[in-house]
């Protein structure tokens, strides 16, 4: 029986920007083998590497990877067609982790992803290997460029070095940033590797690397490709051991990853908090309980629910924080189809909008005569609306994140639609505070209305992060 | 080699005549849309109050109903343009989402403007969150308006244009939604009435007014469409020149 290629690539046609890229290219990538991938800046390397890992739409042609059970599996084509990657091992051009991460927890995350049992010997003994140990504790953002990019380097290798089973490592130019010898046991351990078994492909403009491949893919002018075969050579080099390959944990992993940042530099919910009790003051300053009494309990209602709503359309922390090294679209590599989803939920106002309705209701309904005394029961009724309006916002900051200059747009605009939510949950707060609450079902039931928007929400958040990776 | 170079120049004869077609239909069409207003305020007859708050106002109607007639056509465009991209990324649908998305800010914001003014003079209040053709118009135009800056401010490409035609195509799933809360909206909170009347119809100098601004507006827009997608097509060809020139520099 055949042994079935790592990946395998067909009638591949990529644009970059405005150009081609690449052009009805096959390529298939063996157990065993050291890939490199060489040319001129521009030429398309990085596309190739990125591109082998489902990050980029193609126009034509599709990727496969195997699957230790399953074979050859559908990775990404050019119908749009996506499935997530088997365990693999990724470093970007850029370091693709954020500053806020310690050195320890980024290989700790690495392995949960990428299902390798691992223990704190084991984290010790990889990271000594690479002169990091000492620093284990540290934020990366502390580390110099040179260590940052061995962290880097070793969490692109980890994935395969514990495993027992054949895996991919994708390096875009990993010798970039390292001194001599981390360039020597870089290339120590990728002939080791390779003779485990799992392939590797690295973008490379280094002679030292390149002689040490099996096979080099030549970019040439107009777009030509040329391969060279080498012939195999082996090594005597010591790996740490392999462990058993355990549950793969990804969106739990980015869960945890995006919670941990969050605790160590809550700039989400400060960036949040500030503006809506801003707003807050504001109201219970400029606007006198007789004038509240005047306009009526539509408007008490939309003063109410105003601070929570202002928080859950703040762009969410997590974009600033995917943008910093590439470490969103490492994330998004490694997590797949799901990631735009998960992504919306995670950077989403989960805690603050229910506190917020009832500290505006506490602070604002203060010496306000209402008709309904049971109303503070059944505040968080909207809230949990007003949690579905936030994921719609943070998935359409999602998608606007997608630009290359995403600073450099209107966000503003695609927001708009989001007062028909608010719209919508002001008219049931203000059926709670008239009547009280009822389980009927029409428009005259605060329970419809709640539920239509946060109908609305969901179909806006369904179709934002639909689309993009249709 | 002689088909290429025959190919170019009787190309450039028909993009060199469209663009005096598209000029004179703009120049056509601007006179028209003028004249329109003047008739407006001298053929046109005042409205009879009471109905009206304000029967002056009115007259915004002779420019703003061509605006919203024209910039549906707009939208169309760009929704067709968001398709053909989309589906088929070819250079034409590209052009063909980059002039509705201006045209529909252009005549979207004639309409979101235009609206309020006569909104504040006879409701008392410039925006009806219950009237849909505004709420859909506003939203549709911000959609024109978020893909018109961002084209400008983003690196021309296949990523940028993937991206912004997502946008054009999610403006246009929001219409059902924007629908949807109008409705519920409306009869929550019923319209301001402008008109208490068993009468139906315009005047007939009041219709003939509004038929000469719908035609200008229309004649205005096919002239700017001819002019704005030529340009984008001028400039896609500038672009791969440089693009050329760059590749002898390097090599």
């Amino acid at each position: 029986m055949d042994v079935l290629p790592l990946i395998q690539i067909s009638g591949l046609e990529i644009h970059r920007g405005n150009r081609l890229i690449l052009s009805n290219f096959d390529f298939e990538l063996n157990e065993g083998e050291l890939v490199s991938l060489v040319g001129s800046n521009g030429c398309g390397k990085t596309t190739l590497l990125e591109s082998s890992a489902g990050m980029h739409t193609i126009s034509s042609g599709s990727i496969s990877w195997k699957y230790d059970e399953l074979g050859l599996k559908l990775v990404r084509d050019s119908e749009g067609r996506r499935n997530s990657l088997p365990p693999m091992g990724l470093t970007l051009q850029k370091n693709g982790m954020s500053g806020e991460e310690t050195v320890l927890e980024r290989l700790q995350t690495v392995l949960q992803v990428s299902g390798c049992d691992f223990d704190s010997i084991k984290t010790s003994e990889l990271l000594d290997c690479w002169g990091l140990n000492h620093r284990s504790g540290d934020r990366i953002s502390q580390l110099s460029g040179g260590l940052a990019r061995r962290l880097s380097v070793l969490s692109g290798i980890a994935p395969a070095l514990l495993s027992n089973s054949p895996r991919v490592i994708l390096l875009d130019e990993p010798s970039e940033g390292l001194d001599e010898s981390a360039k020597n046991l870089l290339i120590n351990w990728l002939r080791s590797l390779t003779s485990r078994g799992h392939g590797i492909i690295i973008a490379t403009h280094d002679p030292d690397l390149i002689s040490s491949s099996n096979r080099i893919v030549r970019f040439e002018d107009n777009n030509k490709i040329s391969i060279d075969l080498r012939s195999k050579t082996d090594s005597n080099f010591v790996l740490p051991s392999t462990t058993q390959n355990v549950k793969i944990r990804k969106t739990s992993s980015l869960f945890y990853w995006a919670y941990r940042m969050e605790k160590r530099n809550p700039i989400d919910t400060i960036n949040r908090l500030i503006p809506s009790i801003l707003a807050l003051l504001l109201c219970h300053s400029l606007i006198s309980e007789d004038e509240i009494s005047t306009v009526g309990l539509d408007f008490f209602s939309a003063l109410i629910l105003l601070p929570s709503f202002i928080s859950v359309v703040i762009p969410p922390a997590l974009i600033g924080r995917y943008s910093e090294e590439n470490c969103g679209r490492w994330w998004s590599a490694v997590i797949g189809p799901k990631f735009r989803f998960s992504s919306s939920i995670i950077g989403s106002s989960i805690l603050l909008p229910l506190p917020l309705i009832y500290i505006s209701w506490i602070i604002l309904s203060d010496n306000i005569l209402l008709p309904n005394d049971d109303v503070i029961y059944w505040l968080w009724l909207p809230g949990l609306a007003m949690f579905f309006v936030s994921i719609a916002s943070s998935s359409l900051h999602l998608l606007i994140s997608d630009l290359r200059r995403a600073g450099a747009s209107v966000a503003s605009l695609l927001l708009l639609v989001l007062i028909w939510p608010f719209l919508q949950l002001t008219d049931s707060l203000e059926m709670i505070i008239t009547d009280g609450i009822s389980l009927g079902f029409s428009l005259d039931e605060p329970i419809f209305m709640i539920l239509l928007a946060g109908v609305t929400s969901i179909l806006v958040w369904f179709v934002s992060t639909y689309l993009p990776d249709t | 080699m002689k088909t290429s170079i025959h190919h170019v120049v009787t190309s450039r004869k028909f993009m060199s005549s469209l663009k005096y077609f598209g000029w004179g239909m703009t120049i056509i069409g601007g006179a028209g849309v003028l004249l329109t207003a003047i008739m407006g305020y001298t053929y046109a007859p005042l409205v009879q109050s009471p109905p009206f708050r304000s029967p002056e106002a009115y007259r915004i109607l002779f420019w703003h109903v061509p605006f919203a007639w024209t910039s549906f056509v707009a939208f169309c465009l760009l929704f067709i343009g968001s398709i053909s991209w989309f589906v088929k990324r070819k250079e034409w649908g590209w052009n063909l989402f980059c002039t509705g998305s201006d045209l529909g800010l252009l005549f979207g914001l004639g309409v979101v403007i235009s609206g309020p003014i006569w909104g504040s003079a006879e409701w008392g209040v410039p925006w009806d969150w219950g009237d849909l053709r505004l709420n859909t118009f506003a939203l549709l135009t911000a959609v024109a308006m978020f893909i018109v800056l961002s084209r400008r401010s983003q690196p021309d490409g296949v990523e940028t244009r993937d991206t912004l035609s997502t946008v054009g195509l999610f403006g246009f799933v929001l219409v059902p939604i924007t629908a949807i809360a109008t409705t519920v909206y409306q009869k929550r909170h019923p319209s301001v009435v402008i008109v208490e009347s068993n009468e139906t119809g315009l005047d007939p100098k009041m219709m003939d007014v509004l038929i000469l601004g719908v035609i200008s507006f229309w004649i205005l827009m096919t002239g700017l469409s001819f002019l704005t997608y030529l340009s984008y097509k001028m400039e896609y060809e500038l672009k791969s020149l440089l693009k050329k020139i760059d590749e002898e520099v390097v090599h």
